[in-house]
């Protein structure tokens, strides 16, 4: 389903990505954790090209890519891959200009030529899933960190993508609103959508995680079932670092 | 005020009114609109950096804001009939200044769109539009706000600045009360004349704007 070998990505001189192998099966959920600075963004960012890989190959669905001098995917290609992946960000990046149910309805009429009627009733359908039923006409700063969060899951979610790309969709929320987005993440989880989660909530990748990869500075350190990563890790690189996490987390 | 004198305002206020709808708004309407539509791709090849057309665009504007207006709307009346290029009065007057909105609105249209985090680009993307979907939909119209005051003010300028073109024997408002103060004798009065009709343009203009104003600042709190 979803397929990385040895990805690279430097930016100039600095190697952010020093060969990266993943994969990812259908209705699967990924949890990629590691210290500040290991890469985990860069190679969320590197699945829907938004960086562009170095080196190495990505497979998604029917589409098959490979990265390095002289092989950069054409225009169509990357389109195509974008809209089979929805990505979630830290910072919700909501269209302020929109409604909560115009955010969601966006792609669905420029991207997917939908007619306006029927995206907005995939919307509000979608808006309903993540419990914003009500909240169609407000403005993203009439919502909380959380329900804004939620309108970008929605969001996300209006063109089917085959996966799902979360980087740390909680961390911006104060604690008490943090709840409610990973319920939502964990029901989507539960309905068999492939996500890929950076996260640092460690409740959510031993509850709702298939597979856990824990990077540091560019690699895949560890990557196993949760209870094996997050319990009994092999290095001792790793143990340190998911201590320090439990510490963090009383 | 005698009799004679209120006479010579009321008759000189049609013609000038009329020079107005058919030259000075005219004039001012097409030139900021032209003029914008050249701001904003001059402000994205810049943006972009796209190859010889960002560094024309950089000579163009630099040249434009160091040169007077007088003397750009000169060079196209007077001076490019002398190798052949002529122009009438009036469409004369849209070149320059449309060349010359361009050059300043390039500036406002470049800021306003940099204004609009990186964030807004990549959700955009991350959804699979284009560049060109996620500018039209995304950060245009999220620019246009920002840039919504200072273009108000280039565009009330312009209005004032319409005045020059009766140096190119355009017949424009400011033109047509020259012409009636030469035959009146009275330039006091005809000037100050037209120039509460300035006055009262600019004055709805501003109005206008903050009509404007208040419905784009609709969608956001701050
Ligand atoms: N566009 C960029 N240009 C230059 N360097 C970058 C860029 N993006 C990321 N980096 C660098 O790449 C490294 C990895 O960054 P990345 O954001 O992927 O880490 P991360 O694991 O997500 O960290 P965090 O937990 O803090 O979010 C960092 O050293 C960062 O400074
Ligand atoms: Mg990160």
């Amino acid at each position: 389903m979803l397929e990385i070998r040895n990805l690279h990505k430097s930016f100039g001189t600095l190697d952010v990505l020093k060969g990266v192998d993943l994969s990812l099966e259908k209705g699967k959920v990924l949890v990629i954790i590691g210290p500040s600075g290991s890469g985990k963004t860069t190679l969320l960012r590197c699945l829907n090209l938004l960086e562009m890989p170095s080196e190495g190959s990505l497979k998604l669905g029917d589409s098959a890519l490979e990265f390095g001098t002289g092989r950069k995917p054409s225009k169509s290609q990357i389109l195509k891959l974008r809209q089979s992946t929805g990505m979630v960000f830290q910072s919700y990046n909501l269209f302020p200009h929109k409604t909560a149910i115009e955010n969601v309805m966006e792609a669905q009429i420029i991207v997917q030529k939908k007619d306006k009627a029927s995206a907005r009733k995939r919307s509000a359908e979608l808006l309903a899933k993540v419990g914003l039923s009500g909240k169609e006409d407000s403005y993203p700063h009439q919502l909380s960190g959380g329900q804004q969060q939620r309108v970008g899951i929605a969001r996300a979610l209006a063109t089917d993508p085959q996966v799902m790309l979360f980087d740390e969709p909680t961390s911006a929320l104060d604690p008490e609103l943090v709840g409610e987005v990973l319920k939502v993440m964990k029901q989507l989880a539960a309905e068999g959508m492939t996500m890929v989660v950076v996260t640092h909530e460690m409740k959510f990748a031993a509850e709702a995680a298939d597979t856990v990869v824990l990077m540091d500075d560019g690699v895949v350190l560890e990557q196993g079932r949760p209870d094996q990563v997050l319990r009994n890790p092999s290095s001792a690189r790793a143990a340190q670092f998911l201590n320090v996490l439990i510490e963090k987390e009383g | 005020m005698d009799e004679r004198k209120i006479q010579i305002l009321i008759d000189s206020l049609l013609p000038m009114i009329k020079a107005g709808l058919q030259f000075t708004i005219p004039l001012t309407l097409i030139s900021f609109a032209l003029g914008l539509v050249l701001a904003i791709l001059v402000a994205l090849v810049r943006l972009w950096k796209i190859p010889v057309l960002s560094q024309i665009a950089g000579i163009y504007v630099w040249i434009i804001r160091g040169t007077p207006l007088l003397v750009q709307l000169f060079i196209i009346f007077y001076g490019l009939p002398s190798i052949g290029i002529e122009f009438d009065p009036f469409p004369a007057a849209v070149i320059g200044f449309t060349l010359n909105m361009g050059a300043y609105n390039s500036e406002i249209v470049r800021a306003a769109i940099q204004s609009i985090s990186n964030g807004q680009w990549e959700a955009a993307s991350s959804l699979g539009m284009t560049r060109g979907q996620a500018l039209r939909r995304i950060i245009l119209p999220q620019a246009a706000r920002v840039s919504v005051p200072p273009l108000s003010n280039s565009f009330i300028s312009l209005v004032k600045d319409t005045s020059l073109a009766y140096t190119i024997t355009v017949i424009e408002m400011f033109q047509v009360s020259k012409q009636i103060s030469a035959t009146t004798y009275e330039p006091l009065l005809i000037y100050c004349e037209v120039a509460v009709l300035y006055l009262v343009l600019c004055t709805v203009l501003n109005a206008l704007q903050n009509v404007m104003e208040k419905r784009l600042a609709r969608f956001s709190a701050s």
